[in-house]
Order: structure tokens, then sequence, then C-alpha cells
């Protein structure tokens, strides 16, 4: 068999400049032209719904943002003011700190427990496959459906805090204390959110040879060490796309908090998304909420360049 | 770019989302048939059937015109109208959309319907002295309802209850008798009982406070809301109030005074319905909120059932008289009425014991506080107040409140 690496340029060329291929003969110039147009008509639909639903709304936003649009009446043009009063409203300074808490150690948990609990289950068998369901199973439902779930159980009239009572002690704040509100809020995101994470490392773990893990396992390294030294680093990819979808996913998060905590105590639970839409938009500031949406748009396209990044540079320091 | 392109941006999105899912549909019904869409609110009292059992009376009498409902579903009745403008498909009515000096061109001025200036705060709610809004009633918000058996068992005499001192009298003697005295809850429960109680109180020794602080006459700090702020945190401190409640919903707390749980309940008229639901109505009493200045103070207040017509309505003659129809038609005003526990002058209907006791207060109030035109506060500030208020539940002083208050307000342009 000769191989490609056995053609020579000369050959090469003869083959590029064969019947009907030739540039130059009009037969091949109408081949081309019609590859052309049905290459343009197969991607004309995705085209025209991309820049319908996409690039049209994201331009309205950043016109509407620079204007004091309240919903209804004409918008005036009032430049970078809106931008400006970003930093000045004590809403959204104080939702932008509960989104970073919430998206960091949101993602966190999520990644975490992601990792341990795939960890446990990459071995296929029946009752792995049992539980990498029961972690999946609150993805599938509504974020709106579990909060209110959530809420149901950890309110003051919850459920657990009717046990507590029963059994004579007092109430616990999950949700009517400033700084366990937010914890609790985390821990119901990492419970609702680490089985996808969970599937994504399961799909990863399948790709370790396990020629590398056996021939470990003869060397004599413990599976701590295996699954430090061999499994970690060889899935570090799929951790990364975890951990930008984690991070991108949680920085506008807003159903799970309106139904379980509805922003409070005391606006402790507020996020960006949350501000955004049940004060900002609800209020006919919409100039204001559109630029804060904005704001919220760009962190987000900075994260995960700055995540991405981060990841890359230390995969190219692994291999060099 | 201006509005029309942003309108057909919008259009052009709005089109291409209705056709993907096969939307369609129009505003005229059959062979010379108007049909008219309205915005409608649901709430568990005005549910959609009860929309559709009130304009099937419209309908009967009016065999030429179909109302049509446009459902609110989880977003505001305010945030549905814009909606369906930025799509260039306006409706011809909206209930529960106050106007607001910004927003009043959207509507029809209905200043020169004859039997529009017999509608309840007509000329409170007017805006630049043209009046876009009309209502069916009124809801009366500073009310204490109490649990009567708790006040029997603690010896207390509601009707003794006038001033600040004697209601937190009565809250302590509830407290040693082992009930929590006052009922509160999360979400915007919060914010909403303290504006009941602090209102009534400030905006009837100076009902044009809210006009003095929006041209920086006054401030939170020093006028007598600070008071409030004050008492508010001391009842914390004595435990007058739970300070577990802020982990309750709104329809939690309610439950919980209805069980009998607490001793008083801040809130508005519209609680008489969830009362006669529960079948509780006979067991609650109400009273005006205390004032230490006058007895009884003016009720915060507010038009029960708003309607108005959108300006740019292809129907508005039709459209403005079945807006009159719903707030001058007997029949109608007394469904409308007793479906959410609201009250008009001259109106009775059956209501429960609970329901005569509210209205003995309307009766007996000086007048309505309504913060509508240029009493309106700024926009937002009902959900910043809230946020506050809670903040008293969480640590903050009186002073805290006041001066980020304050702040707030002045950082609203």
């Amino acid at each position: 068999m000769v191989g490609l690496a056995g053609l020579s340029a000369d050959s090469v060329r003869v083959a590029a400049r064969s019947p009907g291929s030739d540039r130059s003969t009009p037969g091949g110039r109408r081949r081309r032209l019609r590859e052309a147009a049905l290459s343009a008509g197969m991607l004309a639909p995705a085209v025209v719904v991309y820049t319908v639903m996409t690039i049209v709304p994201v331009i309205v936003a950043l016109y509407l943002s620079l204007t004091d649009w309240n919903g209804f009446s004409s918008a005036a043009f009032v430049g970078l003011d809106n931008y400006a009063r970003l930093f000045d409203d004590p809403d959204t300074t104080r939702a932008a700190v509960v989104t970073v808490i919430v998206a960091f150690f949101g993602s966190v948990g999520m990644l975490g427990l992601g990792l341990v609990y795939a960890l446990q289950l990459k071995e296929r068998n029946w009752a792995n496959s049992f539980f990498r369901t029961l972690a999946y199973y609150p993805h599938v439902i509504s974020s709106l459906i579990l909060g209110f779930l959530w809420s149901a159980i950890l309110g003051t009239n919850g459920a657990i805090n009717n046990t507590l009572a029963d059994l004579g002690v007092g109430p616990v704040g999950f949700l009517f204390d400033e700084n366990l509100a937010v914890i609790t809020l985390v821990g119901v995101i990492v419970w609702a959110g680490f089985g996808f994470n969970v599937v994504l490392f399961v799909a990863g773990l399948q790709t370790v040879p396990r020629e590398l893990v056996e021939a470990a396992q003869i060397d004599g390294a413990s599976r701590r060490q295996i699954n430090r030294r061999i499994v970690i680093p060889m899935i570090a990819p799929v951790v990364t796309v975890a951990m930008v979808l984690n991070l991108v996913g949680l920085i506008k998060v807003y159903d799970i908090v309106v139904s379980l905590t509805d922003g409070g105590p005391a606006g402790a639970t507020e996020t960006i998304a949350y501000v955004i839409l049940t004060r900002s938009f609800a209020g006919t500031d919409v100039g204001f909420a559109t630029a804060q949406a904005v704001g919220l748009m760009m962190a987000s396209a900075a994260l995960s360049v700055v995540v991405t990044a981060l990841r890359n540079r230390q995969d190219r320091a692994a291999a060099s | 770019m201006n509005r029309r392109l942003l309108a057909a941006a919008v259009t052009a999105l709005v089109l291409t989302a209705a056709s993907a899912c096969g939307g369609g549909g129009g505003t005229e019904g059959g062979a010379g048939k108007t049909t008219l869409r309205m915005i409608v609110n649901i709430t568990p009292n005005l549910t959609e059937q009860f929309w559709n059992g009130l304009f099937d009376r419209y309908e009967a009498k009016h065999p030429d015109v179909t109302v049509q409902l446009e459902l609110t579903g989880t977003i505001e009745a305010e945030a549905k109208l814009r909606q369906d403008l930025a799509a260039g498909d306006p409706p011809d009515i909206a209930q529960h959309v106050v106007p607001t000096p910004e927003t009043a061109e959207l509507f029809v001025d209905l200043s020169g319907e004859p039997w529009a200036a017999k509608t309840p705060l007509f000329d409170e709610y007017a805006i630049g002295g043209k009046h876009y809004v009309v209502g069916v009633g009124e809801q009366i918000q500073s009310l204490v309802f109490y649990n009567k058996k708790a006040f029997a068992d603690a010896g207390l005499d509601a009707t003794k209850i006038r001033n600040i001192a004697q209601f937190e009298e009565a809250m302590g003697k509830l407290k040693k008798a082992g009930l929590v005295p006052l009922q509160t809850a999360g979400q915007w429960v919060t914010g909403a009982q303290f504006s009941m109680l602090a209102d009534a109180g400030v905006l009837t020794a100076d009902p044009d406070w809210t006009v003095k602080r929006k041209k920086g006459g006054t401030t939170f700090a020093a006028s007598g809301y600070k008071r409030y702020y004050e008492l508010y945190r001391s009842w914390l401190e004595q435990g007058f109030l739970d300070k577990s409640a802020l982990g309750l919903q709104y329809p939690d707390g309610q439950a919980a005074f209805l069980k009998g749980g607490s001793a008083m309940y801040i809130m508005g008229s519209y609680f008489v319905p969830a009362a006669d639901e529960a079948g509780k109505s006979d067991d609650i009493g109400v009273f005006p909120v205390p004032s230490d200045g006058a007895y009884p103070p003016g009720q915060f207040g507010n038009m029960a059932q708003p309607y108005t017509v959108v300006a740019q309505s292809k129907h508005r003659e039709a459209a403005i008289d079945l807006v009159e129809w719903l707030v001058t038609d007997e029949e109608a005003i007394k469904v409308q009425l007793a479906a959410d526990g609201n009250l008009r002058k001259g109106f009775a209907y059956d209501v429960s014991s609970l329901g005569d006791g509210v209205q003995k207060v309307l009766d007996e109030a000086p007048t309505v506080l309504v913060k509508q035109g240029d009493r309106q506060p700024v926009q937002g500030y009902a959900d910043e107040l809230n946020k506050q208020i809670q903040s008293l539940f969480t640590g903050a002083s009186a002073d805290d409140v006041a001066t980020k208050l304050d702040q707030w307000w002045d950082s609203q342009g």
C-alpha cells in the first residue's frame, strides 16, 4: 500500500488538475458555483435564525442600555449614564457580591461533589447506574419547583424546623438568617446541579485508558494516587468545561432564588439576575436594567475566557 | 435607532417566535363582532373563572362584543402590557395597571367621561389634572385583625386600643399569655405591614409628606417615620414579633394567624375573603392601626380593580363602554367587590361579620390616604422599604434604616 507520504508533489498537482476539477474549465466553475450556492442555501436558515434571535437582540440591548427607556414611552439617549449608575446603585453592588459568592462556591461545590461522586461511580454496574440517575434526577426538575420544595423543607414552618420544634429545639434560620440563607441557597444549588457534573465526569472517566490505570496498579500505586496522578489530570479538559458551564450558569441564577428565598431576608440572597428581573424591569427602569444585563453578559464572557485561558496555560505547562 | 425601528426589531422577533409556535390570532371575532382584548391580573380571589363569569354577563347584554382575556400568568400586568406594546400588538384594556406620570400618555384620558368622576378615588389618582384610570372600589389597609379568643384569654378589650402605648401594652399581655402578639411573614409582607402601620400615623399628620420628600424638604431620618423604625426594632427586641417569621411565605403567615398561633395581624381588607374561606370570620375582629395623633387615623388605601383604556386600542369606544360597565353597573360592581373583599360607599353586599367590621372602620376613617399621583413615592420604594424593615430583624438599627432609605431615595435619579 502506498501512503500519501509516498506520492510526489508532481503527482498530487496532476491529480488536482484532472478533468472536471480544473478551475479554468466552464464545467468546473459551474460545479463550484453550484456547490457554493448549495452551501449558502443550507447555511442561510441558521444564519437568519442566529441573526434574528441572537445578534439583533444583543444590538438592541446595547442600544437600550444607552437610553433612559421605561418600557413604554419614547427613549432618550443618555450615553453611559446607566453604566455609571451600576457602580452607584447599592442594590446592584450588593447583588453583584452575592452573585460572585453564589457562582464561586456553587461552582466549587458542584465540581467537588460531582468529581467525588463520579470517581466512586466510574465502574459500570447496575448499582452505579442507579446512583448516577439519582444524582442527575434534580437536574431534570425545574429550578422553580426545587426552590419551592426546599422552601417547604427548610422554611420556618418547614419539615425540618417542625421536627426540631417537636424535639424542643428552636427554629434554624435556613431562610431567615442573613448568612445562613446564602449558605442554604448555595447548598440547594449544588444539590440541584452537581448531577450534571457527574454525567460529564463519568463520560470523561470512560476515556481514561485502562492500560494506564492497570500499569499504575501493577506498579503498586494506591487508588488515591491513581486518581490524583492519572485520572484527574486526564479529565482536566472536562473539568474546565464543567467549570465554565457552572460559572456561566450560576452567574445568572434567578429562578431558584425566587422560589427559595425571594431574595430575602433583607435582600441577602438577591443576585444580579434577580434584581434585573424583579426590580429594574418590573420598575419600568428598562434602560438601566438592560445596562445591568449587558454588564452581566460581559462578566459572564470574561469569566469564560479567563477560566479557559488559565486551564490552557496549565495544560501547556503540564505538557512541556 | 429610533423607536419605530426598535419596535420593528422587537416585532420581528415576536413574529418569528409566534410563527415558530404556530401562534396567530386577531382582534376581530365573528362577522360584525368586536373582540376586546383585556389584560387581567390573576390572583387567588380573581381567578380566570371569575373573569370569564364576569364578562359572560357583559356579553349577554352586548352580543356584538366578545371579551378576550389576556392572562398575565407569571408576569405582572404592567410587564404584560409592555410586552404587548413592544410587539406592536396592543390590548384594548388593562386591569391592574396604574398609570404614572411617565406612562400616562399610553392611556386614554377619561376626564371627559361624565360617569368616571363618580368612581372611587377618582381625584386621588389624577396625574397632572387628567384621569387615566377608574376603579370599582377601595381597598383599605391600615387594619389590625385580632384573634377574639386570644384577646379574651389575655383580658384585653380591642376597642380600647387607640394609641401606640396601649398597643404595646396589649402586645405585652398577649406575649405573657404565650402567644406571638403580632404575626408577620417574609416576602413582601414585612414592609407592607410596616407601611400600613406607619403611613397611617405619618401621612395622616402630613398628607404631603411624600411630595416634600421628593423636593428634598424632609428625610426619613428627620421625620415621623424614624419613630416607627425605632418602635418596630423595640418590638422585635421584646419578642412581640417572631424573628423566624421572615422564613414564612405570605400564605404561611396568614395561615398561622388563622390557626390562632398569633394574636394580631396587620393586613388589608383583602384578608377578609381569606378568613371567610377558612370559616374563621366570626372568630376574628378588626380595628384601625393605633396612632399617637388623630384617632381613628386615616386609612392607607388604594383603588380596587383599576381599569385603563389603552391609547393604541383599535376599538377605543367599545373599550370605554366596557370599562364604564365594569365600574358603574350595579351588578358588576357587587360581583367584583365581593370577589376581592373590596368596599364602596353605597354598595352593600352579603359579607361576613368581619367584612362588616372593615366597612365600619372605613366609614369612621377621616380620610383614605392614597399614595398615587403627586403623592406616589419613587419607583421601587416599596421593595427597598421591605428590605430595610427586614434588616431590622437581622440586626440593623433604626438609624441604619433611616439613613439607607434616604441614601437609596436620593440615588434614584
